[in-house]
């Protein structure tokens, strides 16, 4: 609950900054400029912008709601997506022998270095070239107009996920693979496929989901760059058009919410989960 | 450390990068070379931008200016600024994180949910907010000069995600204090401070530098991600001539610059945006080259390992033949 706080005190940042940078520290003009970011905000339907491209005022229900959706769908998928190609490529990669592992992960580890705008760049030009050479536009790559792109973002979006849980699921797997009962369990003769999947990936999927919050922060600034690039009609690109406190506001809580549910509901789950298991 | 060949390659690579920046505005002067137009055979064959060729390595923005000498002319502003902002950042969440981990172990909670909203802010976000009225140029011009504007952004840069270090810390440092071998020095009588100096720091060094390094690469992407937003290190040349208003403009050459202002001519001219990021791209990973390298040097555990390991494996398989062995004997107690 103080993460709301911190949103909120956090929204009124560029009064304190634009003071200092006049030598005066304006905390009143701050108070009451979150005083009324607040006050402005309170009845959702009748929130409304001025929205600078058009000039015409804004409302937040419907036509905010559809940039927040658009860009919530491409966050979740591609997350999704990451969590799905990260533990699976764990597992393959745990069934390898020890030297091979040791060779993928450090591949991986220096690619993670790569930054994301050269992926999306490379993937942008990528296209061009395969339309140049055989005319086949396997996707569009950017936005123009009213219709909407989902899988050539959702890809780029992914790719540094990924290699990010991936890392994150190794250790952890790795971790576990020390743990008596894996030896326990080899030495009653199971397989390894049977063991890494059924007893490891168990016990190792609720620490990556934990940890797993980090990785959405960094894909919440690459959804940005994202969105700048390909010109996707979403909020990101909503907000840097229509940067207003009010505007900063309703946007990260847009973000903060669904994430929050996320991880509410996954703690209880697993926390029923652990205790449901020691009763018995 | 300094034998370990990933620190090696990370380090000669870096030192390349910023003492070439170095070198080459001592010989060459910092003003890259202009090119209006290739000759051939008394003809103009291509204007600016020219494509990259074996004169012009890099090729030339649409000024005509060599892309080489820009990225070799912005280099030094763009590490310095990363290493700086990392480093800043550093020196205040260090002390601030073991100060939570130990004296204010009370407040952690509410201090740490306060520092958990910034999870939910995109960080590049978050800082154009703050830095907008910082560096772009108010039609009046800048009311302070390039350093001030400088060493303001690499201050605010290193403040916004300090606390999110700081928790982390802190954390860690808390979790250390309830090792037994501090339970004993302070059984012993040592004072916070010392047991600070003493156990939690040297604990916890390599932690800290991995996590400098982090710092260091995630600040280069955020510089990146912040040019495309045309807010350039050290402040962006706005020209509000309404006729014939330049496009905002980098005033160092540093490399987020060079690839925000041109990122348009993408399709047109792809050498132009893509070399800097390419060298955003090799200063990334030269350092986490050194990182590698560092924690292999501290912790050469990934060899000790695999000598325990393999002939505890062995043993276990010569155990489970002889196993079979033996059961095959039992199975068969005719053939004995």
């Amino acid at each position: 609950m103080f993460s709301l706080l911190g949103i909120v005190l956090i929204s009124g940042f560029p009064v304190l900054i634009g003071g200092l940078m006049e030598g005066e520290l304006r905390l009143s003009e701050y108070l009451s400029s979150l005083q009324g970011v607040l006050k402005e905000i309170w009845p959702l339907q009748e929130f409304s912008v001025m929205n600078l491209r058009t000039g015409r005022e804004m409302f937040l229900f419907p036509t905010i709601a559809e940039y927040i959706l658009y860009s919530l769908q491409i966050l979740f998928l591609a997350f999704a997506a990451a969590a799905a190609f990260a533990l699976a490529f764990t597992v393959l990669t745990m069934l390898l022998s020890e030297k091979a592992r040791e060779r993928v992960k450090l591949f991986l580890y220096f690619l993670e270095s790569l930054p994301d705008l050269l992926i999306i760049m490379a993937a942008q030009l990528g296209i061009i070239f395969i339309y140049l050479k055989t005319d086949v536009l396997i996707s569009k790559i950017a936005v123009v107009g009213g219709d909407r792109i989902y899988w050539l973002p959702v890809l780029c979006l992914a790719i540094l996920p990924m290699i990010q849980l991936y890392r994150l699921c190794m250790l952890t797997f790795q971790e576990e693979e020390r743990q008596m009962y894996v030896e326990l369990a080899r030495s009653l003769g199971f397989s390894k496929v049977f063991i890494v999947w059924i007893h490891m990936f168990r016990n190792a999927i609720i620490s990556v989901f934990f940890q797993s919050k980090k990785t959405i922060w960094f894909m919440l600034s690459n959804l940005f760059v994202l969105e700048l690039m390909f010109n996707m009609p979403g909020i990101m690109l909503f907000m840097r058009d229509n940067m207003s406190p009010e505007v900063f506001l309703v946007a990260i809580f847009s973000f903060f919410l669904p994430m929050f549910l996320l991880y509410s509901v996954g703690e209880w789950f697993f926390l029923r989960h652990f205790r449901g298991k020691e009763v018995a | 450390m300094w034998k370990q060949p990933y620190f090696a390659i990370g380090f000669s690579l870096m030192a390349l990068l910023l003492f070439g920046s170095f070198a080459f505005e001592w010989i060459f002067g910092n003003v890259p070379k202009q090119i209006f137009f290739i000759e051939e055979n008394g003809r103009a064959v291509e204007g600016p931008p020219i494509s990259p060729k074996w004169e012009f390595p890099l090729g030339t923005d649409q000024y005509g200016y060599d892309l080489f000498g820009k990225i070799m002319l912005g280099g030094k502003y763009t590490i310095i600024a990363a290493l700086a902002v990392a480093a800043i950042r550093m020196l205040i969440a260090v002390p601030f994180g073991y100060l939570l981990g130990t004296y204010l172990q009370k407040h952690r909670a509410w201090i740490g949910g306060l520092a958990d909203s910034l999870h939910y802010i995109p960080l590049t976000l978050f800082a154009a907010y703050v830095l907008y009225p910082v560096l772009w140029m108010p039609p009046e011009g800048f009311a302070n000069g390039v350093w001030e504007r400088i060493a303001i952004q690499v201050v605010l840069m290193s403040l916004l995600t300090m606390p999110v270090v700081a928790v982390l810390v802190g954390n860690e440092a808390a979790l250390l204090y309830r090792k037994e071998y501090v339970l004993a020095s302070r059984v012993l009588g040592a004072g916070r401070f010392r047991i600070i100096r003493k156990h939690l720091y040297p604990q916890m060094r390599e932690k800290l530098a991995v996590l400098y390094g982090q710092q260091v690469m995630e600040t280069f992407i955020v510089m990146a991600h912040l040019s495309l937003l045309n807010l350039f290190l050290g402040g962006t040349k706005v020209s509000y001539d309404p006729l014939f208003g330049d496009p905002p403009m980098s005033i160092s050459y540093e490399w987020a610059g060079l690839f925000g202002s041109t990122f348009r001519y993408l399709q047109g001219a792809p050498w132009l945006p893509l070399y800097p990021v390419f060298f955003i791209a090799l200063a990334i990973l030269s350092v986490s080259f050194m990182m590698e390298g560092y924690l292999r040097s501290k912790n050469p555990q990934v060899k000790k390992r695999k000598g325990i390991a393999s002939p505890s494996e062995n043993i276990v398989e010569w155990n489970k033949e002889q196993l079979r062995e033996k059961m095959i004997r039992l199975k068969n107690p005719h053939d004995l």
